[in-house]
């Protein structure tokens, strides 16, 4: 038989989610998730260091030990740090970084204008999972590189790369077991998810508020969110095109949304504050009153709670679905 | 009768605390050394993480000078001083000096106190530029470089190159024109870069802070492209004080006084066009360096360009190398707002003192 070296071990992680990158159909997605699963098991895989990891965006870094000084630069990255058992070895955070509590008494040492360079080579980090996409700035990943920083950058454009993301950073951090274990109770609960909504035979016309100031903010088609109304059970409407972020009122009145997502709830914006709209009233949703607020952050966060996004999501469109296993959502806009 | 009596009889009478200062630019030059010494030394010794000033200081003296100093201070604090900071307060002190040198041309060949380093396009070309670089799907790094850099430098000379041409070049076209035709071709270029940042998407934030300009990313590499370029702009410029100070007066009267209107005209233009475009490659969009200094310095010492220059670079470099002190130790707070919010203040306090007077 043949031995499975470390750089196939890694490799899988990257071979995945290129293969899944363009999954962005419901019906390529469920198969590649519940069908098939090609890549390895935890109890295979080499819990030894030194090892190489390729990132998401392909650079290859060989780690000599065990990471024990990690400087996470998203929130998501950071959640999965903590639910993979290493949130003692995070040494560094961003401003963003509110979840789990615990995660608030980390240094942080990004914000909105990036990485503060000297607080991060202070902390002398032997890890740093940045964030991909321009979430971390790319000037900052090459500096770091530049100061002798691993830098494993992660990004995961849609659901199924989230999942090869916890394996990758549960690789980066020695923590492969947990990160197994992670995404197979995930793919499960997805699976779950995905058995209940196909058991509702609709699929509601669904417009997920991003935002409505100045403009209206929709999903982009192909987009993450987008992606999770599809499987949430809607049909999402979106705009134009993938590099539009807004979209007109005339459209959206045409598209004629049969329910309303409030993916601005935690900022403020309320099923009243909706109807009061001048031309929203003639939408079947505010009509029938299928405006519903939702917590934005796990259904957007590409993270370990991405489940309960997912169900709370399902939840809001399919407010008739029994999902037992997950425990309803406080209740967000009481007031309004 | 020379240049520099011609304009001191044209000089107001001013009066103020620095009077004495005027007929003494050696002293206030002095004053202007030492105040960027010591922003050289604070800006080396703090930032957002504290290291002991015994330890920065062995830390130079062993890595600047080859002392035989024992290493006692953390790996990591070396790298902070002379990866991060060292090469930032020189980028600091680079760019602030070709702002106001770039700044104090513009205003005396456009005859225009508005008149700064960005005035005729160069601003809008190299932001244009910069978007373009970032919105680009390739990553590149020349020399340290990024491809933003090297597109800001590009747009910056390419805007600058169209308005000489489109006014006319140094033939008939006066500078009117060319200051109009700047604007015009400016707001063309800023509608441009306005579509840039509306189809950027993600992006938008690397372009956002690109416009109000950071020296957050300053290395030795970059630095030792740019230092060279805005180090012999700003010489050529000053040996060229003659000139601009014949083109302060009038076409007319620098043609009486010896001075090849159009050559040196167009020879100024293109020194700090090119000081502007190294400077903002290396440090985006900082703005009120090269419009304010130039005036503070011309406001003690008169107009003489041959004493606006060099003060102006002493000062600009003392003035960028406190604000991006400022701008550190404020977390990352973009450096033209530091620029402006201390700058303004100081200008308008300034300009009370000689409300007397006050000639470009």
């Amino acid at each position: 038989m043949e031995v499975r070296t470390v750089e196939q071990a890694s490799g899988r992680c990257v071979s995945r989610g290129f293969l899944l990158a363009p999954a962005t159909t419901l019906a390529l997605a469920i198969a590649l998730i519940a069908g098939t699963t090609p890549w390895v098991h935890a109890a295979e895989a080499i819990e030894a260091f030194p090892r190489t990891i390729v990132d998401d965006e392909g650079t290859t870094l060989v780690l000599d030990a065990q990471p024990q000084r990690v400087v996470s630069l998203s929130p998501a990255n950071t959640e999965i740090a903590f639910a993979l058992g290493a949130g003692d070895r995070l040494v560094g955070r961003t401003d963003w970084d509110d979840y789990p509590a615990a995660a608030t008494a980390i240094t942080p040492v990004a914000s909105f204008t990036g990485v503060d360079m000297e607080q991060l080579v202070a902390l002398e980090p032997d890890l740093v999972l940045a964030a991909g996409n321009f979430f971390t700035p790319p000037d900052d990943i090459a500096r770091m590189r530049e100061l002798g920083f691993p830098v494993v950058v992660l990004y995961a454009p849609d659901i199924p790369t989230v999942l090869t993301d916890i394996e990758l950073i549960g690789a980066a951090l020695g923590a492969d077991e947990a990160a197994a274990q992670m995404t197979a109770a995930m793919e499960a609960q997805f699976d779950a998810i995905g058995e209940a909504v196909s058991a509702v035979e609709t699929r509601p016309r669904t417009f997920y508020q991003v935002g409505s100031e100045p403009e209206i903010y929709a999903p982009a088609p192909g987009s993450f969110v987008a992606d999770m109304v599809t499987f949430a059970g809607g049909d999402p409407i979106t705009t134009a095109d993938a590099a539009a972020w807004s979209i007109p009122l005339e459209e959206l009145l045409v598209a004629d949304p049969e329910v309303i997502i409030l993916g601005d709830a935690n900022y403020g914006v309320c099923p009243g504050d909706v109807a009061a709209r001048p031309g929203w009233n003639d939408m079947t949703a505010v009509v029938t009153g299928a405006v519903r607020p939702v917590d934005d952050v796990p259904v957007t966060r590409p993270g370990p709670r991405l489940m309960q996004g997912l169900a709370a999501l399902a939840r809001a469109i399919h407010p008739e679905l029994e999902l037992a296993a997950f425990p309803p959502d406080p209740p967000l806009c009481q007031d309004g | 009768m020379t240049t520099t009596d011609l304009l001191r009889e044209h000089a107001p009478v001013r009066q103020g605390t620095f009077e004495a200062l005027r007929h003494r630019p050696v002293v206030l030059g002095l004053i202007g050394l030492v105040t960027l010494a010591v922003a050289v030394v604070a800006g080396i010794g703090l930032g957002s993480v504290f290291i002991a000033p015994g330890d920065t200081v062995a830390i130079l003296a062993r890595e600047l000078l080859g002392l035989p100093v024992t290493e006692t201070w953390a790996s990591a604090h070396q790298t902070i001083v002379m990866e991060l900071r060292l090469p930032r307060v020189l980028t600091a002190l680079v760019v602030g000096t070709g702002l106001s040198v770039a700044g104090v041309t513009f205003q005396g060949l456009l005859r225009n106190p508005l008149a700064d380093p960005y005035v005729l396009g160069t601003a809008s070309g190299a932001a244009l530029g910069a978007a373009i670089g970032v919105l680009l799907p390739i990553q590149i790094a020349w020399l340290g470089l990024g491809l933003a850099n090297i597109f800001a430098f590009i747009g910056a000379l390419a805007a600058i190159a169209i308005v000489y041409r489109v006014a006319g070049g140094g033939g008939r076209s006066t500078m009117t024109s060319i200051l109009l035709t700047g604007y015009a071709v400016g707001s063309m270029l800023a509608a441009g870069l306005s579509l840039a940042m509306y189809l950027s998407g993600s992006q938008l934030r690397q372009i956002f802070f690109y416009l109000l300009g950071s020296l957050a990313g300053s290395d030795w590499q970059s630095l030792a492209i740019g230092l060279p370029v805005i180090a012999i702009g700003s010489i050529l410029i000053m040996s060229r004080a003659r000139s601009l100070n014949g083109l302060l007066l009038g076409d007319d009267t620098a043609l009486h006084l010896g001075v090849d209107v159009r050559r040196e005209r167009a020879i100024l233009l293109a020194l700090a066009s090119l000081v502007t475009a190294a400077a903002v490659a290396l440090a985006g969009l900082i703005g009120f360096v090269g419009l304010v200094v130039p005036h503070v310095v011309r406001l003690v010492v008169g107009p003489n360009a041959r004493l606006v220059l060099p003060l102006s670079a002493i000062f600009g470099a003392a003035f960028l190398v406190w604000a991006d002190l400022g701008a550190r130790i404020t977390g990352e707070l973009p450096v033209g707002i530091i620029t402006a919010v201390i700058g303004a203040p100081i200008f308008v306090v300034l300009l009370r003192r000689y409300r007397t007077g006050y000639q470009l």
